[in-house]
């Protein structure tokens, strides 16, 4: 179980690197939902960022951009950050951490059909992302489902 | 002609500063305020005189320390003043003097009541206040309607879709699609469970009112921590012996609370300091932040967006307390609130 674990870990820590080297993004990680009672959501893994201070936010489900793609299972996408609906430091931590403009994030599957965590991808300078872009993400995530 | 002048003269008389007219020594005329202060005080006409005489000799004799001054010779001389009252407190004023006719000397003495401009300023400021605490109010609500609809409904309702389902499959005997769907709920309604715990904390943490303040500010802390991945450390000495009053902790607990949310949102911090000591008759509070800082001149009177810290200064001065802020532009925020203790 121990060992299954950790090469689940290595596996997500090279899938973000690989999307960091091969497309153009500015930042990319990986948020997991604890499976205890809690269900806390923490940013695991990341390419690309400017500190750790990722690994100090903790969300629950319905806050933040990760929160909101583990209540929904659907892709979230936004070019506008900074004005979003629901933009502010409590609802969008990572994206002021890590200074973004725009991300796109997609739900990651379990085994069940369950949402278990999200795959963020995201630019600094204003460049855009498109749905295209949540595709390209959901092809990197196949042979994880 | 005659009509306009007669408007004049109404203005003149319903003014509401005192106002003299005088030739040399003697009152000219005076506008009705001008009477009725007389009449309200007792002041004999002489009196006015002689004491009007003395202020404006004081401001016309250029000897006392300024030679030559420019400044001077164009002001227009407002000098505040205070008029002696026998049996009474004494009236503080603005005296404005100004010359009508040189040649004759006649020149008129109006009195602004300083009380008067000082209510006034006042005034305008408790409104702004009363409005910010209103909107503030409105949207708190706002808020807390939006995450009930959002969030806890939304769960609620997804849990029922949940076990709508549960029946489906009830119906074609499959366990595992049972085990399944019954995780499934659980895992919304833990979620939902958590979320409502949190909005409770939000509004009002219980943790101050069963463990105290320093108790309170520490989940505080871990909380905006969470939130935020910023680094929030947390001195605080055990006060429970101090027997503070529910209020002072209230207060000092949003003090905390809304200095560390203006450094988190604003001020774009990296690290926050909150430092709460009990000294000799003083318990104070510090938040210290590494952020960006700001001018505190230009942020003290009203520009919409400083009423926060206002709002921080009143209720302290309600509760006998100082508050004070210190920052400079680059070099960090530091709110200090204390409030006295026997």
């Amino acid at each position: 179980m121990g060992d299954k674990k950790l090469a689940a870990d290595l596996a997500y820590q090279e899938l973000v690197r690989t999307i960091y080297q091969q497309e153009d993004f500015d930042f990319v990680g990986i948020a997991l939902q604890d499976t205890t009672s809690w269900r806390k959501i923490h940013w695991r893994y990341a390419a690309g960022n400017t500190s750790q201070r990722f690994r100090k936010i903790i969300l629950r489900s319905g806050i933040g951009i990760a929160g909101l793609v583990i209540r929904t299972g659907e892709p979230f996408l936004e070019n506008d950050l900074a004005h979003h609906q629901y933009a502010g430091y409590m609802s969008q931590p990572i994206t002021l951490i890590e200074q973004l403009t725009s991300a796109v994030a997609v739900p990651i599957f379990d085994q069940d059909h369950l949402v278990s965590g999200v795959l963020l991808a995201g630019y600094r300078q204003q460049q855009r992302v498109t749905a295209h872009s949540g595709h390209v993400l959901q092809e990197y995530l196949q042979p994880f489902q | 002609m005659l009509e306009s002048v007669s408007w004049v003269e109404k203005n003149f008389n319903e003014a509401p500063d005192a106002i003299f007219i005088f030739r040399d020594d003697q009152l000219l005329v005076s506008n009705y305020a001008a009477r009725t202060l007389q009449a309200d005080y007792a002041l004999s006409t002489a009196y006015i005189t002689k004491l009007m005489n003395s202020v404006v000799q004081q401001q016309s004799s250029r000897t006392d320390d300024c030679f030559n001054c420019a400044a001077l010779d164009q002001a227009k001389p407002a000098i505040p003043f205070t008029l002696p009252v026998k049996d009474g407190h004494p009236l503080s004023f603005f005296l404005v003097y100004s010359e009508l006719d040189a040649a004759k000397k006649v020149y008129s003495l109006t009195l602004k009541s300083n009380d008067l401009l000082q209510r006034v300023d006042q005034l305008a400021q408790q409104r702004k206040l009363v409005q910010y605490v209103n909107r503030a109010h409105e949207e708190e609500r706002k808020r807390l309607s939006q995450d009930l609809h959002d969030s806890i409904a939304q769960g609620v309702y997804s849990s029922i879709m949940g076990v709508r389902h549960l029946e489906s499959t009830m119906a074609q005997a499959d366990p595992t699609a049972f085990a399944h769907q019954t995780k499934l709920i659980e895992s919304q309604l833990y979620a939902t469970l958590q979320e409502i715990k949190g909005m409770a904390l939000d509004i009002r943490p219980s943790v101050l009112d069963s463990f105290g303040l320093p108790a309170a500010l520490k989940a505080l802390a871990k909380r905006l921590e969470e939130n935020t991945g910023i680094e929030i450390i947390v001195v605080a000495h055990d006060i429970a012996e101090l027997k503070l009053s529910e209020d002072v902790q209230t207060v000092l607990y949003r003090i905390a609370q809304e200095a560390m949310t203006n450094a988190i949102k604003h001020a774009e911090a990296n690290e926050i300091n909150l430092i709460l000591v009990a000294h000799e008759h003083e318990i104070s509070l510090e938040i210290i932040d590494d952020g960006t800082g700001f001018n505190v001149k230009e942020h003290v009177s009203f520009n919409g967006h400083s009423l926060g810290l206002l709002n921080m200064n009143e209720r302290v001065k309600s509760l006998h307390g100082t508050f004070q802020i210190k920052s400079e532009k680059g070099s960090g925020t530091t709110v200090t609130a204390s409030f006295p203790i026997a």
